[in-house]
């Protein structure tokens, strides 16, 4: 064989051998472990940490909200859909309770075309009038207590049942003798059927209220809320001087989502407030901030009241008219 | 010819040459030894392999699986939930433009032919949510006359004859046993072959990795026995997940009980996210 021919050949081999070599060097182990591929990839990817946490991680702490929440229509939405991935919480600090819920809430109920008939959906300007919806709204519950549960009691078998029961203390008319006890009279009666049947499961408890409320059977509830739904809410103006209406009117403006601008809301599962005894507002007010009386949504609106403000508050609503009766309301 | 005959320049090229000579024996021999290396590298690994030792982590074991997706698009509300914990999760740039998974709104409007089509990253969208880093879809047809609309929820098919890994230069990208494409960003050169390769345009170029990127069906929360972070939030269960294998399984239930399609079926790369509800023009 020619040399030059010779030459070359052992050029090429030299060459594979090298290649050969580089190859085999610059490979890493687990290349061709599974196929084409690096599989000590494969544990790494897997090895990334989890940033969502899930709601079971949340629940060792957070034991009564988590329960709450996962009786509720919106156990759907866990936790971190709307604080934030726990990832190093609690260690690296709180994390967020939404402020803007009108924001975030509208992300999945503002009416849009598109979205699943079965999805509940407002058109969020008209709904609230630019409220946030914590106001009316628990988010860890947020379906409103009561609203379902229209009355069908018999208003004459009520009235009955009020003269040898309660006409004593809340007037033969449902108009309260004295300011500390509450009127009744015009009173929405889906609010009252929901609170006489909280007395008498002991949801709620009063004194007075618990004993007279427990032997009432759930027709005598329905008769009664009937009733006092039926009666004038016309009473004379209350004598008792609390506090500053005009200031109270402010603090009021927090409140009006759901009891309407003068004490008179649009929703029955709501009370109406105008032309309430004073002193009767300023207990219940100072019960819920104590949490004597239970519920979540009033609870959380009343906590930064001070004194002052829940006599000014009681003194605006008890000096409104009750007979402005906003449209849509419907008649027990 | 005698030795001091020659010139200069021939006498380089054989001091050269004979340095040739050596370096090949030397490297012969390298090979050599480089050769038996690999064969014993070889049985060691096939060993590896062969003895069932659980992988890729202690708890798991990838050939025990087959993972796969469902969408319920009947069901999705377009809050972009989904979208969000998606990019929290992943470490995804926070731009409205680099996403893992995505939702398409479909509005058929009165009158006309084809739908109108936007997703999270639409100018219009960004604008409604005020953020880059903040998504939800704008009210954009709250007073147009809708025929039709809804929402599509679309993501990594995971395919089981995937285009991207068959032009990917490094082999950076795979299919794993257990059913999901990943890629390996330490092998990524960044070329995005192929992020031109995907029929579905499920991968992008990561500018802050310089590397290809793309949905893992969050293959660290799944290897951990948890669900993928889109699936974790998703509010009204559009977004299904499980092992094939297990016929109890949610995925598997979502597939026999539903007529499901997937997406882009000509193409030819047997697509593992199983779709309910799409219409003819989504694809």
């Amino acid at each position: 064989m020619p040399k030059h021919i010779v030459r070359l050949i052992t050029l090429i081999v030299v060459f594979g051998a090298l290649a050969a070599v580089a190859k085999w060097y610059f490979t890493v182990d687990s290349f061709y472990e599974f196929g084409h591929y690096r599989a000590a990839s494969v544990p790494e990817i897997a090895g990334l940490e989890p940033v969502f946490m899930t709601p079971g991680y949340c629940q060792a702490c957070h034991t009564e909200r988590h329960a709450q929440w996962s009786a509720n229509s919106h156990k759907s939405v866990i936790c971190e859909v709307c604080h934030g991935a726990a990832q190093g919480h609690p260690q690296n600090g709180k994390l967020p309770i939404p402020k803007d819920t009108a924001k975030l809430c509208s992300l999945c109920h503002e009416s849009m075309p598109g979205r699943p008939r079965t999805q509940p959906q407002i058109a969020v300007a008209q709904h609230s009038g630019g409220q946030q919806c914590i106001v009316c709204h628990n988010a860890h519950a947020p379906k409103l207590a009561g609203v379902v549960a229209p009355v069908a009691g018999d208003a004459v078998a009520g009235g009955k049942k009020h003269a040898a029961a309660c006409a004593s203390c809340h007037g033969e008319k449902g108009i309260s003798p004295n300011d500390s006890w509450p009127n009744l009279a015009g009173q929405s009666a889906i609010y009252l059927a929901r609170i006489l049947a909280a007395y008498k499961s002991g949801d709620q408890k009063d004194v007075v209220m618990t004993p007279i409320a427990q032997p009432l059977s759930s027709v005598d509830v329905q008769n009664l809320a009937a009733f006092y739904g039926s009666l004038s809410c016309a009473a004379p103006p209350s004598q008792m001087r609390v506090g500053d209406a005009a200031a109270g009117k402010a603090v009021a403006a927090n409140c009006t989502a759901c009891h309407g601008e003068t004490g008179v809301g649009s929703n029955p599962a709501w009370p109406m407030l105008a032309g309430q005894k004073p002193a009767y507002l300023v207990n219940v007010l100072k019960a819920f901030r104590a949490g004597l009386r239970k519920d979540p949504m009033m609870a959380s609106v009343t906590r930064g009241l001070s004194d002052t403000d829940i006599a000014n508050l009681a003194a605006y609503y008890a000096g409104q008219s009750c007979k402005e009766k906003p449209q849509g309301r419907k008649a027990p | 010819m005698k030795e001091t005959e020659i010139s200069p320049a021939l006498a380089a090229r054989r001091r050269f040459l004979s340095k040739l000579g050596r370096a090949v024996t030397y490297a012969g021999a390298v090979v050599g030894a480089g050769a038996l290396g690999t064969a014993q590298k070889t049985a060691a690994k096939s060993e590896s392999g062969a003895s069932g030792g659980s992988f890729p982590t202690k708890d798991y074991d990838w050939t025990k699986h087959r993972w796969g997706y469902g969408v319920d698009a009947t069901k999705c509300i377009g809050c972009l939930r989904c979208v969000d914990a998606c990019k929290r999760e992943n470490d995804v740039p926070g731009t409205a433009h680099h996403f893992r998974t995505w939702v398409e709104r479909y509005v058929y409007l009165e009158g006309e032919d084809r739908p109108r089509i936007d997703s999270h990253h639409d100018p219009v969208n960004i604008e409604a949510s005020g953020s880059q880093r903040e998504y939800r879809f704008a009210n954009r047809y709250k007073d147009a006359k809708v025929d039709k609309a809804f929402f599509v929820p679309k993501l990594c098919n995971h395919c089981t004859h995937p285009a991207c890994v068959q032009v990917c230069p490094t082999g950076a990208t795979y299919r794993t046993k257990d059913g999901v494409v990943l890629i390996d960003h330490k092998y990524c050169i960044g070329c995005a072959y192929c992020v031109q390769a995907c029929p579905y345009g499920a991968r992008f170029f990561n500018y802050e990795k310089q590397v290809s990127d793309k949905c893992t069906w969050c293959y660290h929360r799944i290897t951990r026995g948890l669900q993928p972070a889109c699936v974790e939030v998703c509010p009204v269960g559009a977004r299904i997940f499980g092992d094939l294998d297990d016929k109890q399984s949610p995925i598997s239930q979502f597939v026999r009980n539903n007529r499901v399609r997937v997406l882009k079926p000509e193409t030819g790369n047997a697509p593992n996210v199983y779709y309910v509800g799409l219409d003819k023009d989504v694809i």
